[in-house]
């Protein structure tokens, strides 16, 4: 079943667009590689860019296991560009 | 209104890299000019620049959350493509923090282009930008260590292709300074013979480390150099083997960040001193136009001495010109362009003699190029 990942305005700009994506995955990392803008989520050493915020069914997954939280399909993936300096 | 052949009719166009997206403006008497809506918004844009081998343009932008790319377009910025992956080696331990400067390779090679970033690394494409190879040469620099960040970053900003020699070129890093290859970028001799670091007492004059703010080649005159430096003006005739510092002539300090050079005549330099930085004070305390005065500096003489050129000018403006603000066309009289953090573009379409104000209220600007685009 496919997980449903929202991304927010620049990250759809860059991906033509399209600002919700279906994909089929067995975790966050795995969600969040599949999309046209990965470059953009993680650096260049594949570790998830420090304001990039990813919240798994309304709970960031900063409180679960971080890009390794499991997916079982159907939940909503949302990321969020974090908030700082006011 | 220029034409260039029976069919098309372009206008002059001036990219503006701002802190909130690229704003183009385009004109067809360079007098007047329109600000069109800005493309690749959300981004800070440190320098946008058209190729002239092509056409196209590119972009070196930031995203404080996304990080560090280039953007290219084909259609004259209504659509953008970014070039994916860019990075450093794993290998390497070190991560790109920000793409500073984007520089077209030689006629020879029409699809590359080089690219300076940070932490003081360099790129180079072969197929107009949709990959980007580190140059290992500066990444693994022996004098690495002995380089510093500066304010914005240890930054590679200046890259200089020599048409007298398809082999050398140039590239300039705050703060670590000039670098000269012989052999297209595969080794680097550091530069910097002459070129003060007033900042480092007890050794001012040391082999790196220097915090070059902006380096130009002057392709007119074989060998010829021109840099604003944190710690002053500076002119090589060598290809950088000496540097003479040039103050004390009319410059009111020694610290700023903009410089353009005039096409056809090797002796003339444009800058816009900032803070109060004078015998041998280090300056960059209070980044403003010295003395509360927009003021830029034409040299006709090489650097002997300097006289205000700001006819037009507000007398009274505490502003910032960064290190890519400022930009010359190739028109006889030439035309000289610059933008402020406060949202201001002027322009002088006499060489500096008088200028006006071209656009206002636009984002902080980060960098000025000047290009043409069909109309």
């Amino acid at each position: 079943m496919a997980v449903t990942v929202l991304v927010p305005s620049l990250l759809a700009a860059q991906a033509g667009g399209t600002n919700r994506f279906e994909v089929e995955a067995p975790s966050v990392a795995a969600a969040l590689r599949a999309l046209p803008v990965s470059d953009l989520i993680f650096d260049e050493t594949g570790t998830l860019r420090g304001l990039v915020t990813v919240y798994v069914d309304g709970k960031d997954i900063r409180t679960r296991d971080g890009v390794e939280t499991p997916l079982e399909g159907d939940e909503e993936i949302r990321i969020v560009a974090a908030i700082a300096g006011g | 209104m220029a034409q260039t052949d029976k069919f098309s009719v372009v206008s002059a166009v001036i990219l503006a890299g701002t802190r909130k997206g690229l704003f183009l403006l385009k004109s067809d008497d360079r007098r007047s000019w329109s600000v069109e809506d800005p493309v690749l918004e959300g981004w800070d844009v440190f320098h946008a620049m058209q190729d002239l081998r092509d056409g196209s343009l590119y972009a070196a932008a930031n995203h404080g959350v996304y990080g560090a790319t280039v953007h290219r377009s084909t259609d004259g910025g209504k659509t953008w493509t970014r070039s994916e992956g860019l990075g450093l080696p794993e290998d390497s331990g070190l991560t790109l923090e920000k793409t500073w400067h984007v520089e077209p390779g030689r006629d020879s090679e029409p699809g590359t282009l080089w690219l300076g970033g940070a932490p003081g690394v360099l790129f180079r494409t072969d197929d107009s930008g949709e990959s980007w190879e580190v140059v290992q040469s500066v990444l693994e620099h022996p004098t690495r260590e002995r380089w510093n960040p500066g304010a914005g970053g240890m930054c590679t900003h200046s890259i200089q292709l020599d048409p007298a020699d398809p082999n050398r070129m140039y590239i300039g890093i705050s703060a670590a300074g000039v670098f000269r290859s012989e052999d297209e970028g595969e080794s680097w001799t550091p530069a910097n013979k002459g070129t003060a670091a007033d900042f480092f007492p007890e050794d001012r004059f040391p082999e790196v480390g220097q915090c070059v703010h902006k380096l130009l080649l002057h392709a007119g005159k074989e060998g010829r150099l021109w840099q604003q430096n944190h710690c002053g003006v500076y002119r090589s005739d060598d290809r950088g083997e000496n540097w003479e510092r040039l103050e004390d002539n009319g410059l009111p300090s020694a610290f700023g960040f903009p410089l353009a050079l005039h096409d056809a005549k090797p002796d003339t330099a444009f800058v816009i001193p900032e803070d109060e930085a004078r015998g041998g004070e280090v300056g960059g305390g209070n980044r403003v136009t010295t003395g509360g005065r927009l003021g830029v500096y034409r040299t006709d003489d090489g650097g002997k001495t300097w006289e205000l050129a700001s006819n037009g000018l507000p007398e009274r403006a505490w502003v910032e010109v960064l290190r890519e603000g400022m930009a010359s066309d190739r028109d006889d009289p030439v035309g000289i362009y610059f933008g402020t953090k406060s949202g201001s573009i002027f322009v002088s379409l006499n060489e500096g003699d008088e200028w006006f104000e071209a656009a206002r209220y636009l984002p902080a600007v980060l960098s000025v190029e000047i290009g043409e685009l069909p109309s």
